[in-house]
C-alpha cells in the first residue's frame, strides 16, 4: 500500500531529526550550538538577571533601560528569560537561516533528489524537509529553554512554575517567529543552486528589499504594508512584548509563512530535478 | 497482447529553444528489456527524466501504467537509475535504502529485508554500513541500481547502467537485468550496442529528437534476403570479399570496418549460408573470431542504408 502525504511527510521529517542529530555535521553543528548558548547562559544572561533584578524596583534603573531601548525586559517576572528572549530573537533566525539553507538544494545537485521523487510527490518531500527544519529548531529551543530554567531554578526554586509558564510563551512565541525564515529558505533552497546562494539571497531580501520599499514608500505609504512579507518584520515590536503578550504579534509569521510555503511548493513542483 | 505500460503521445520538450525531443509518439509493453539509444544529445535522458517525473515536457502527453510521471500512484510500480545521480553522502547506504523502502510503504522488518535483498542482488551486502564516499565508481552505481530493485518495480528505467563499469561489473547488472526479467520491463538507456543486443528485443532509437522503433528479431525474419556478420583473423579483405562474391546466393559482401565483413544473402538460394561460409573460410585456411546471423546491431541502427 502507497503510504499518504501525511505518512511521507513524516518520514521525511524524521529521516531530517536523524541528519541534525546523527550525522558528523549535524553534531558539529550542535556542538557550536551549545557552546554559543553556554556563553549567553552563563554570562549576559546569569549576570543580567541580577543587575535587573536590582534595578526593577526603583525609578532611576526604569529610565536607564528605558533609554537604551531595554525597557520592555523589566516588563519579565523572570530577568532571565527577557534577557534569553532578547538574545533568542536575534540568534535563532540567523542560525535558522544557517542550518536550513540547504533543504533541497545540495541533493538536487547531487541528483539524490531524484530517488527521493521516485516515492514520493514533490509536496511530500517539501513540507517534510520543513517540518524536519522546524521540529529540529522546536528541539534547540525548548533546550536551551530548559537550562535558562535550570538556572532559574538554580537561584531561586520557587520561581520554577512561573518560569515554566513564561517559557511556554517563549517556546511558542519563538516556533512561530521562525516559521517565515524556514519557509523562506526552503523556497530560497528551491530555487539556488547551493545554500551560499539561498543565504545570500537571504540577506539581499532582508537589506535591499527593505530598504527599496522604505524608499518607494516615501512616495507611496501604502506600500510600506509590503514590509510585512519580509521575514522577520515584527521581530523589533516583539522584542518590546513580554511573556504571553509575545503571541500578539504571531498572525504575521503565521500569515508570511502561508505565502512562503506557497510560493516554495509552487516552485519545487515546477523545478526539474 | 500484455496492456502498455507507457504511453507517450506527441511528447516534445526544448531547451531555452533547442529542440530535445519533438513529437514523439509510442508505447511499451510488459516484458523484455528495451533499450533506448541515440547519439548524444539525441533526448534519451531528457526522455527518461520526464518518463521519471523530474521534468516536464513543453507539450504532449506521457503515462505510465495510465498515470502522470510522479505521481503517487507510481511509487514502488516505477523505478530508476538515474543517471548521474548519487546518494545522499551523510547516510550509510542502508540507511538511505531502508529509508527509500519505508517510503515506498514497507514496514520497518520488511524494509531492513528489502535493504538486505537488494544490496544481495548487487553484489554489496559488505557495503551496508559503508557511506557513499567509501565505495568505487562501480560500487556506487550498483548502490544506485539496488535503490531501484526495491520492492520489485514493474518498471525500472536504467540511464547508462553499465557505463563506467569494468566488464565483471557490467556482466553482473547484465545478469540481474536477465534474472528480472520476467516481472520486470526495463528501459534501458545504453551506447554499449553490444549490451543491448544482448539483452532486448525491442529498441527505441532517438535521434535530433525524433524516435524511431525497431523489433529486433522480427526486421531479419521478414526480409528477402539475410545478413552474416563476420569478424576474422587478419586478413586481406579484397581476397575475402573475392572469394565470398563467388558463393552462389551472396548477393553483397560489404567490409565496413577492418576484418570485419557483412554478407547479404538469399535464404532461398541458400539456405545454410553459415556453414558454406565457414567451409569457405577452412578451405581457404584463414582463420575467424566470430560468426552471427544478421547485422550487428550498430550497423542496423545507425548504418543501415548508408
Amino acid at each position: 500500500m502507497i503510504p499518504s502525504f501525511l505518512k511521507h511527510t513524516s518520514l521525511i521529517c524524521q529521516f531530517e531529526l536523524k541528519r541534525f542529530f546523527a550525522t558528523r555535521k549535524g553534531l558539529l553543528y550542535m556542538i557550536t550550538f551549545a557552546f554559543i548558548w553556554y556563553l549567553i547562559l552563563f554570562y549576559p544572561i546569569r549576570f543580567s538577571s541580577d543587575f535587573l533584578g536590582q534595578q526593577q524596583n526603583t525609578p532611576e534603573g526604569n529610565s536607564f533601560f528605558q533609554f537604551i531601548g531595554f525597557g520592555s525586559l523589566l516588563n519579565w517576572r523572570i530577568p532571565e528569560l527577557g534577557v534569553y528572549w532578547h538574545f533568542s530573537l536575534v540568534i535563532f533566525p540567523l542560525l535558522t537561516v544557517v542550518t536550513s539553507a540547504d533543504q533541497t538544494c545540495s541533493d538536487r545537485n547531487r541528483g539524490t533528489l531524484r530517488f527521493v521523487c521516485l516515492r514520493v510527490s514533490r509536496g511530500s518531500l517539501f513540507f517534510g524537509r520543513f517540518s524536519g527544519i522546524m521540529l529540529t529548531q522546536a528541539i534547540l529551543i525548548l533546550a536551551s529553554l530548559l537550562s535558562t530554567v535550570a538556572l532559574i531554578a538554580f537561584r531561586d526554586t520557587t520561581l520554577l512554575s512561573v518560569a515554566f509558564n513564561s517559557a511556554s510563551a517563549i517556546f511558542l512565541s519563538l516556533v512561530i517567529a521562525l516559521l517565515p525564515f524556514t519557509a523562506m529558505m526552503a523556497a530560497l533552497s528551491a530555487t539556488v543552486q547551493s545554500a551560499r546562494q539561498a543565504t545570500s539571497w537571504a540577506i539581499l531580501i532582508w537589506t535591499f528589499l527593505a530598504w527599496i520599499i522604505s524608499i518607494f514608500s516615501a512616495y507611496l505609504p501604502a506600500l510600506n504594508s509590503l514590509k510585512l512579507l519580509i521575514p522577520g518584520y515584527q521581530i523589533s515590536n516583539l522584542s518590546q512584548l513580554a511573556e504571553w503578550q509575545t503571541l500578539q504579534l504571531a498572525y504575521i509569521p503565521l500569515l508570511q509563512t502561508i505565502i512562503l510555503l506557497s510560493i516554495g511548493r509552487w516552485i519545487i513542483h515546477r523545478q526539474s530535478l | 497482447m500484455n496492456a502498455p505500460i507507457i504511453k507517450c503521445h506527441n511528447l516534445s520538450h526544448s531547451y531555452s529553444g533547442k529542440t530535445a525531443l519533438s513529437n514523439i509518439s509510442f508505447t511499451c509493453e510488459s516484458g523484455e528489456p528495451i533499450g533506448l539509444v541515440g547519439p548524444n544529445g539525441a533526448g534519451k535522458s531528457t526522455l527518461l527524466n520526464i518518463l521519471c517525473g523530474f521534468m516536464r515536457s513543453v507539450s504532449g502527453d506521457v503515462t505510465l501504467f495510465g498515470h502522470k510521471p510522479g505521481a503517487s500512484a507510481l511509487s514502488g510500480r516505477v523505478s530508476a537509475l538515474p543517471q548521474d545521480a548519487q546518494l545522499d553522502p551523510a547516510f550509510s547506504i542502508g540507511e538511505q535504502l531502508y529509508f527509500y523502502a519505508r517510503l515506498q510503504g514497507l514496514s520497518t522488518p520488511q524494509a531492513k529485508h528489502e535493504t538486505s535483498r537488494v544490496l544481495e542482488a548487487v553484489a554489496l551486502k559488505d557495503v551496508l554500513k559503508e557511506k557513499p564516499s567509501a565505495l568505487s565508481h562501480g560500487m556506487a552505481k550498483r548502490a544506485a541500481i539496488a535503490q531501484a530493485l526495491i520492492g520489485k518495480p514493474k518498471l525500472i528505467l536504467l540511464d547508462e547502467p553499465t557505463a563506467g563499469l569494468d566488464p565483471v561489473n557490467m556482466r553482473k547488472i547484465r545478469t540481474i537485468i536477465t534474472e528480472l526479467s520476467p516481472v520486470t520491463t526495463f528501459i534501458i538507456s545504453s551506447h554499449d550496442l553490444a549490451e543491448l543486443g544482448r539483452l532486448c528485443q525491442q529498441i527505441l532509437l532517438l535521434d535530433k529528437g525524433i524516435m524511431s522503433t525497431m523489433q529486433l528479431n522480427a526486421s531479419e525474419n521478414n526480409k528477402p534476403t539475410r545478413f552474416l556478420t563476420l569478424q576474422m583473423e587478419p586478413c586481406s579483405a579484397p581476397d575475402v570479399q573475392a572469394k565470398f562474391n563467388n558463393i552462389a546466393g551472396i548477393s553483397r559482401v560489404s567490409n565496413p570496418q577492418k576484418n570485419e565483413f557483412i554478407i547479404e544473402y538469399n535464404p532461398e538460394i541458400q539456405p545454410s549460408m553459415d556453414l558454406t561460409i565457414i567451409t569457405c573460410i577452412n578451405d581457404n585456411n584463414w582463420q575467424y573470431r566470430q560468426l552471427s546471423q544478421g547485422k550487428t546491431l550498430e550497423e542496423k541502427l545507425f548504418f543501415d542504408g548508408k
